[in-house]
């Protein structure tokens, strides 16, 4: 076995293990810790792949923006050590993601599940890679590297992945001027016809809901307590 | 002059190839190898932490006009060791409400993403832990990470002061990190590579055209980037998370021993990283005349670190609100203009000329760039200033008129009572 492919199977294991942990833990922060580590051994799962680049944007998105965003979302919610997790969602959700998993399996079955065992492996220039450093003398030396000029090439030539990158650019700018509508200032009028609205809303859908099947207090009341 | 000039990198070589010779080329001298460097670079972050904290508090006592530490030896030059000592035999503590693992983690994952920084870090021609083709970006990324560890420590403690500081936290870093690497983008830009030697090799000059640090040629990018790096790195004047006279300690109010010595050298080492940062970005890094190129990184960072200890020294903390205002509405509104206006120069006067054979332009001398450059960044700056100041001003009016407004309405009523 090379070192390549030992690291492979420990990221796996922590990959995993982290990911198995999110959806059984109890306490919502440690399940988004897990996220983290999980996401962690995917950034390792990149530099594995000879791309740098890409382990350093999982890095920086998922673990600097978008699981922060996650632990600020349940530091805020009231209860988090005592809150018990319920999804009513299970029966569905589990569903749609046996589906996913069988077609990934399928996308990716024809593909040799062996690492490549290339000599000349650089791994997009990170120099922190075993199979590239270990037989080499000297460890303070630098590793000249194309593929990331490549990328941004790729990345603005018209012909290639230019206008896909201008239309993230466009739909990110969409989700910002979205943010900033919902977040806008109002002024006290529109906050209190706001109010109007939804009170009236929420008593026509009480006219509704009596008019319709009605559900005993008790049962309501039991459910609840659950 | 040769020897002296390369002695660090020679005394790396040297220990390798000692290596190599007593236990031949393979794994495990390779291993060998790579422990020692590593060890070599956290000695070296460390070492200047232990340095710092010294200076800092001598510096910042002369500047409040202060003795500071003088007991521990002659000047008290003693006193990290003494400090160091304190820490270790201090009791160490966890609170019995605390989250065990997510408490006793936070600590080492702050020191440990601290020093992390200092692997693309070039000390000198050759003397680099490993010379990313990535390695501003990589910088940004980890940093990333010790936002993560403060909001565990902050959550793990189960205290409420330190739930506030990690609140701030989030709303600091994670908003100081926009204009940092809106900032970092020209000289990336300018430079054509993200590799931290590239950056250096470019300002000290290459293919007989000679450079310029990249502070003359983006002084806005570069007072920007250094702002928000101290805001990165949390130090005074931005120091909300920690701010003693309103949330005790912050994050950190419930650790104790080791592990706040471990907190507090990950926040010295961030600072420290912000300042090596700025000296490789903007100063030329290890490029100058005369004196060996280590002792100019760490000339260049001490002097960046300076400016830190002097703005701690005389600032006062800033609001929470003026220091997201400052972020959301100046930072990074005038980042993004000035970035489209490097975008726009930079294709059009080139001097390096390596992009000039690559993309053609106008080739000039760097000091015309510089001119160039500098002069709309200048004109930048001050529209922005203009603008800030009438609408502040506009803001402050508005509010006399209704305190004015108040005032009468409160006489008004006075004289109807009598």
């Amino acid at each position: 076995m090379t070192v390549a492919q030992i690291v492979f199977i420990l990221l796996t294991i922590v990959g995993l293990g982290a990911a198995f942990l999110v959806v059984t833990t109890r306490n919502l922060f440690h399940a988004a810790l897990y996220l983290i580590a999980s996401f962690f051994a995917v950034s390792g799962f990149y530099v594995l792949l000879e791309a740098g680049f890409f382990a350093a944007v999982q890095f920086l998105v998922y673990i600097g923006a978008i699981s922060i965003l996650f632990i600020f979302a349940t530091m805020l919610t009231r209860t988090v050590r005592g809150m018990v997790p319920r999804n009513s969602q299970w029966q569905a959700a589990l569903f749609i993601a046996v589906v996913l998993f069988v077609a990934m399996v399928v996308m990716f079955s024809p593909i040799s599940f062996s690492l490549p065992t290339r000599s000349d492996r650089t791994f997009g220039g990170v120099d922190w890679q075993f199979a590239e450093v270990l037989g080499k003398p000297g460890v303070l030396r630098s590793v000249p590297d194309s593929s990331i000029l490549d990328f941004g090439r790729a990345l603005s030539d018209l012909n290639q992945y230019g206008i896909a990158l201008l239309l993230s650019g466009v739909l990110l700018l969409i989700g910002m001027i979205g943010a900033i509508w919902v977040a806008r200032e109002r002024k006290p009028r529109e906050i209190l016809a706001e109010r109007a609205r939804m009170a009236a809303e929420e008593a026509s859908e009480a006219a509704r809901q009596s008019v319709g099947t009605k559900i005993p207090d008790v049962v309501v009341a039991h459910d609840s307590h659950h | 002059m040769d020897i002296i000039n390369n002695l660090v990198k020679n005394l790396g070589d040297g220990i390798a190839a000692g290596i190599y010779g007593a236990l031949g080329q393979g794994l495990a001298a390779d291993i060998l190898i790579m422990v020692i460097a590593a060890i070599a670079v956290f000695a070296v972050a460390s070492g200047g932490f232990a340095g710092l904290t010294y200076a800092e508090r001598k510096i910042v006592a002369r500047i409040q006009d202060r003795v500071g530490p003088n007991q521990a030896g002659p000047y008290g030059i003693l006193q990290p060791i003494a400090d160091a000592v304190k820490l270790f035999t201090k009791e160490d503590t966890t609170p019995a409400e605390a989250d065990f693992w997510v408490y006793n983690l936070a600590p080492i994952i702050v020191a440990v993403f601290a020093t992390l920084t200092f692997t693309v870090v070039p000390f000198a021609p050759g003397v680099v832990g490993t010379n990313l083709n990535i390695g501003a970006f990589y910088i940004i990324a980890i940093g990333s990470a010790s936002t993560i560890a403060i909001l565990m420590a902050g959550w793990g403690s189960n205290n409420k002061y330190s739930l506030l500081g990690a609140f701030r936290t989030v709303a600091q870093l994670v908003g100081y990190e926009v204009p940092m690497l809106l900032n970092m983008l020209p000289v990336i830009m300018l430079t054509g590579s993200m590799s931290l030697v590239d950056i250096i090799e470019r300002q000290a000059g290459w293919n007989g055209s000679w450079g310029l640090p990249f502070i003359v040629i983006l002084p806005l990018s570069g007072l920007a980037f250094l702002i928000s790096g101290i805001a990165e790195a949390g130090r005074s004047p931005f120091d909300l998370l920690e701010a003693e006279s309103e949330i005790v300690a912050g994050f950190h109010v419930e650790y104790s021993g080791m592990k706040f010595g471990l907190i507090m050298m990950g926040e010295y080492m961030n600072a420290l990283g912000v300042a090596v940062m700025f000296s490789v970005l903007f100063l030329g890094g290890y490029a100058g005349p005369i004196l060996p190129p280590y002792l100019w990184l760490v000339l260049k960072a001490f002097g960046v670190f300076l400016v830190l200890m002097w703005l701690r020294g005389t600032l006062p903390r800033v609001r929470i609100d003026q220091l997201l205002n400052m972020n959301w509405k100046f930072f990074v509104p005038l980042s993004v203009v000035n970035l489209i206006l490097v975008m726009i120069l930079g294709k059009v006067f080139v001097s390096d000329p390596a992009l000039f054979k690559a993309n053609g332009g106008i080739l000039i001398q760097p000091l015309a760039q510089a001119l160039i450059m500098g002069a709309s960044s200048f004109v930048l700056l001050m529209i922005a200033l203009a603008i800030v100041t009438r609408r502040v001003r506009k803001d402050r009016m508005a509010e006399a008129r209704i305190l004015l407004q108040r005032r009468e309405t409160n006489q008004q009523i006075a004289a109807s009572v009598h």
